[in-house]
């Protein structure tokens, strides 16, 4: 839809009084099966993950044994057998040169890929709403500070400040936990940039400004007014800074600073693969592929989240005439 | 002592296998030497005269000035623009290991001791520009390697000539020359050398031992037009010698010259590319890629999985063995490595089948027990002091770990290069701390970025207790081999310390003085054999495996030609006509 002409947003819980902002966004979720259908996709995802010792014990394969009576030794590695040796026993196949099973160390390769994704937005998420609150309503000398700090936070190289940081930590320091702050300490600038700008054309709206007058202390007006209002967008940002950093991670351990061999991410499957995709296009194809879905399920979901939690979305308040609507 | 110089490409063992005609032959047997007769190229017919071959590199030729170049014997695209004093014999498998003849008239004359070392010029020697070659542009070739601005050639002229320590090269000093080189007339030139080299002759094959024509020095900007006195010229030169054009030296005299067939008209060498889309363009064969070849890409296990299947391609894919061993090496100065049980057990514990196919394969790595390449140059004797099997003895490593006060196993760290290489990288790290894991040896990897792994491994204040390494030898023979490794005298504290576990022995010390007295290399091979065993009886390295090397060439490609010196295709000998 276009909006073109803004009223003055009003506040939330305005439009239907009744029901609160949550489970209205949930309703209007339930009528988007796209985002129902990533959601669900997701949520099996993360079951698999959790447990994938459970599913590793079921389909007796140990991710990390290797199986050399697997691989045809003479002509490179690959594996034996079709579809990239799929058997009974190895249910995806198994690695070229190695032996070692699919299934699992993709399993255990989620595990690593969304704990690092999914922790480093938290932390992202968490300092960008700070930076950008404090840059939007502190004094002006500090909020200048913080835009600019904001403003170099984006310029900088992620990957190369990244493949730095990870290089100087001492080795026994956990990789997934050094993943984590890495990407979430250098990547936060635009989540604060999207804060410091919603709050900043929040601060001029009547609700803020009735509750300043009412006397609310700056920490409180951001608490109980702004914070309610930057949900929505902060959510949805948050719901695509979760595929980037699946995506950061894997570039990480691509380039071989991500988690440590043996331990499998998907990032590192891929990197082993790239030459592969010809030769054993299975071995190439499933890293790729559940990245893939990965990512889209959680930019599908992200959007319908948006969409959802966007009080113009359900409103019959509409701007303009119909004719201009659907032009 | 193995630089990543792309000239100088490597490989090794007995089973001199040239998997040319037909898709034949799979890797040869242990033993036998199969070669394939000369004109084994992929389509028949003899090899003619004429046409352009093209050259398609990763590497640019920079640096193509024979006193900045790193080569195995002269190396490949360097050797047909410059001639040296000696050369290597291009010839298929252990034959082509020999040193010949080039410029001179036989491999050198030693005095008594092999301390000075006379060659002979062979009459009718000229330049592209027709004036003839002397042995005073030999010697002035020589000094300017010594020159700062010019850096880049092997140590070993530094070393051996008298005075070669202090000396700064001849731009500098009123252009004073080295005196340890003397040239009575314009045939003949005498090296002095501080100790006996009775591989000399293999030093001279290097491109150091190229004329220069003091006139024609242009310092540092001469590698943009070197004078060749080999069958080829440079005509362009672009891109810091990203796209070189060779054409033929009309001065060059074949009478003089029984090594390089020199068949194509013109010689088209472009580098830059990425190693896939070489692979990708001899395989396709398409255009001027029927008549292509690389003089520095190898095939990966990828790429001869996906060949397996096609004859016709199988039939394009050059096999060579270059002496060149990947190892454990250990730091005996760092616990518990300093308790010889635990090295042993470690020895024990290898399985070397998984690091074979980290390494690519049976078709890309052959398992090694001895520090030695398995061919007969370098002195190949074989042992299996502590036989690990081909999948490793994890009980017999656990006794001996009992043995060494570890009951309970022990802990130890494995350091490697983070570069997914399949040589000192992640895949085989991983592939041996699985074996070892299985012997009760819990093995945490330290992985290190490509020149920070370097530094560690080379600095002796600071070498890991337990890393992987590589040894490559400039010639194929045990000197190059041994000494740097092995000799106590090696240890320096520079940063390019070879000698891992530090190894300090009057015993073996004064051996390697012995042999290198000696000017009969067959006898000396023998004596690095039996060296190469006796040490191996200390575990200071787990040999793992020697690598071997599979080129592809373009459909129109024929007169391949693989010595065991190089271990790849000769690009002197191929003809597209």
């Amino acid at each position: 839809m276009t909006v073109l002409l803004e009223p003055a947003a009003p506040a939330p819980g305005a439009l239907a009084p009744g029901a609160g902002p949550a489970p209205r966004a949930w309703r209007r979720l339930r009528r988007r099966p796209a985002a129902l259908l990533a959601g669900g996709a997701l949520a099996l995802l993360v079951l698999l993950a959790l447990a994938a010792p459970l599913l590793a014990q079921l389909s007796g394969q140990d991710p990390n044994a290797y199986h050399d009576d697997l691989v045809d030794s003479a002509r490179g590695g690959v594996p034996l057998g079709s579809f990239g040796g799929i058997s009974g026993d190895h249910w995806l196949g198994v690695e070229p040169g190695t032996g070692r099973d699919l299934f699992t160390r993709l399993l255990y390769g989620a595990r690593v890929s969304l704990l690092v994704a999914l922790g480093a937005t938290v932390l992202q998420v968490l300092l960008g709403v700070v930076a950008g609150l404090t840059a939007a309503l502190g004094n002006r000398l500090l909020g200048r500070l913080i835009a600019r700090v904001t403003d170099v936070m984006i310029a900088l190289p992620l990957l190369v400040l990244a493949i730095a940081l990870t290089a100087v930590v001492p080795p026994d320091f956990p990789r997934p936990l050094l993943l984590v702050l890495a990407i979430g300490i250098l990547d936060w600038g635009g989540v604060a940039r999207m804060v410091r700008a919603q709050t900043l054309s929040l601060r001029g709206l009547d609700f803020v400004e009735a509750a300043r007058l009412s006397g609310n202390s700056t920490l409180r007006i951001a608490r109980r007014e702004l914070l309610p209002s930057l949900a929505a967008p902060v959510i949805t940002l948050a719901a695509l800074k979760v595929p980037t950093n699946m995506v950061i991670e894997a570039s990480l351990s691509f380039l071989g600073v991500g988690v440590k061999p043996p331990t499998p991410s998907w990032g590192q499957m891929l990197s082993g693969a790239q030459t592969w995709f010809r030769a054993d296009p299975a071995y190439v194809l499933l890293p790729a592929g559940l990245l893939f879905v990965t990512v889209l399920a959680f930019t599908v979901l992200g959007d319908g989240v948006r969409t959802a939690l966007d009080p113009r979305a359900g409103s019959r308040l509409r701007v303009g005439t119909r004719k201009e609507r659907t032009a | 002592m193995l630089r990543q110089s792309h000239t100088s490409r490597r490989v090794a063992a007995v089973a001199v296998s040239l998997v040319l005609a037909g898709g034949a032959a799979a890797c040869g047997p242990k033993g036998g030497t199969e070669k394939a007769g000369s004109g084994s190229g992929a389509p028949g017919g003899a090899p003619r005269e004429g046409g352009t071959l093209t050259v398609l590199n990763a590497e640019p030729q920079s640096d193509f000035d024979p006193a900045r170049l790193y080569t195995s014997g002269g190396g490949n695209v360097p050797s047909l623009v410059f001639r040296t004093l000696t050369t290597r014999n291009r010839e298929d498998g252990a034959a082509g290991t020999k040193v010949v003849p080039d410029l001179a008239t036989d491999t050198g004359k030693a005095n008594a001791d092999a301390t000075e070392w006379t060659y002979t010029l062979k009459d009718g020697l000229k330049y592209e520009d027709g004036t003839p070659i002397t042995t005073a542009d030999i010697k002035y070739g020589i000094e300017r390697s010594f020159a700062a601005e010019l850096s880049g050639g092997a140590p070993y002229l530094r070393d051996w000539l008298v005075g070669g320590e202090s000396y700064e090269g001849p731009y500098k000093n009123g252009g004073k020359g080295l005196d340890s080189i003397v040239v009575p007339d314009e045939k003949t030139i005498t090296f002095k050398l501080r100790k006996p080299e009775g591989e000399f002759p293999f030093l001279a094959t290097q491109t150091q031992f190229a004329p220069v024509p003091k006139a024609k020095d242009t310092g540092v900007t001469y590698e943009e037009h070197p004078v060749s006195s080999g069958p080829y010229k440079v005509v362009k030169n672009e891109g810091d010698g990203e796209h070189l054009t060779l054409e033929r030296n009309e001065h060059w005299d074949p009478k003089t010259d029984e090594e390089r067939k020199a068949y194509p008209d013109k010689i088209d060498v472009r580098s830059g590319l990425d190693v896939a889309v070489i692979n990708q363009r001899l395989s396709t064969s398409s255009g001027a890629d029927a008549a292509a070849i690389t003089t520095d890409t190898n095939l990966g296990p990828a790429e001869l999985a996906q060949i397996g299947g096609d004859k016709q391609l199988a039939a394009r894919v050059g096999t060579g063995h270059f002496g060149y061993t990947n190892y454990l090496a250990f730091n005996p100065k760092v616990a518990p490595f300093d308790n010889p049980k635990v090295r042993q057990a470690i020895s024990y514990a290898v399985n070397r089948t998984s690091v074979v196919n980290a390494a690519g394969g049976s078709a890309l790595a052959e398992p090694a027990t001895t520090f030695l390449p398995e061919q007969e140059a370098f002195g190949f004797t074989k042992y299996d002091h502590f036989p690990a099997g081909a999948t490793g003895d994890a009980a017999k490593a656990r006794e001996l770990l009992k043995e060494a006060g570890f009951p309970d196993g022990i802990s130890i760290t494995l350091t490697h290069n983070t570069a997914q290489n399949r040589q000192t990288g992640p895949e085989i790290a991983t592939a041996v701390q699985q074996a070892l894991a299985a012997a009760g040896i819990t093995v945490k990897l330290e992985g290190l970025e490509n020149n920070a792994f370097n530094e560690r491994r080379w600095d002796a204040k600071n070498t890991p207790g337990f890393f992987l390494s590589r040894w490559g030898a400039d010639w194929p023979s045990g000197g190059p081999f041994l000494a740097p490794i092995f000799d106590g005298r090696q240890i320096v504290t520079n940063g390019s310390n070879y000698n891992h576990a530090q190894l300090d022995d009057q015993a073996v010390n004064t051996e390697i003085d012995e042999i290198a007295k000696l000017t009969d290399l067959a006898a000396a091979g023998k004596r690095w054999g039996a060296l190469d065993k006796k040490i191996g009886e200390q575990a200071l390295d787990v040999p793992l495996f020697h690598p071997v090397y599979k080129r592809l060439v373009g459909k129109d490609v024929k007169n391949v030609v693989i010595s065991d010196w190089t271990g790849v295709l000769d690009i002197s000998q191929v003809s597209v006509k």
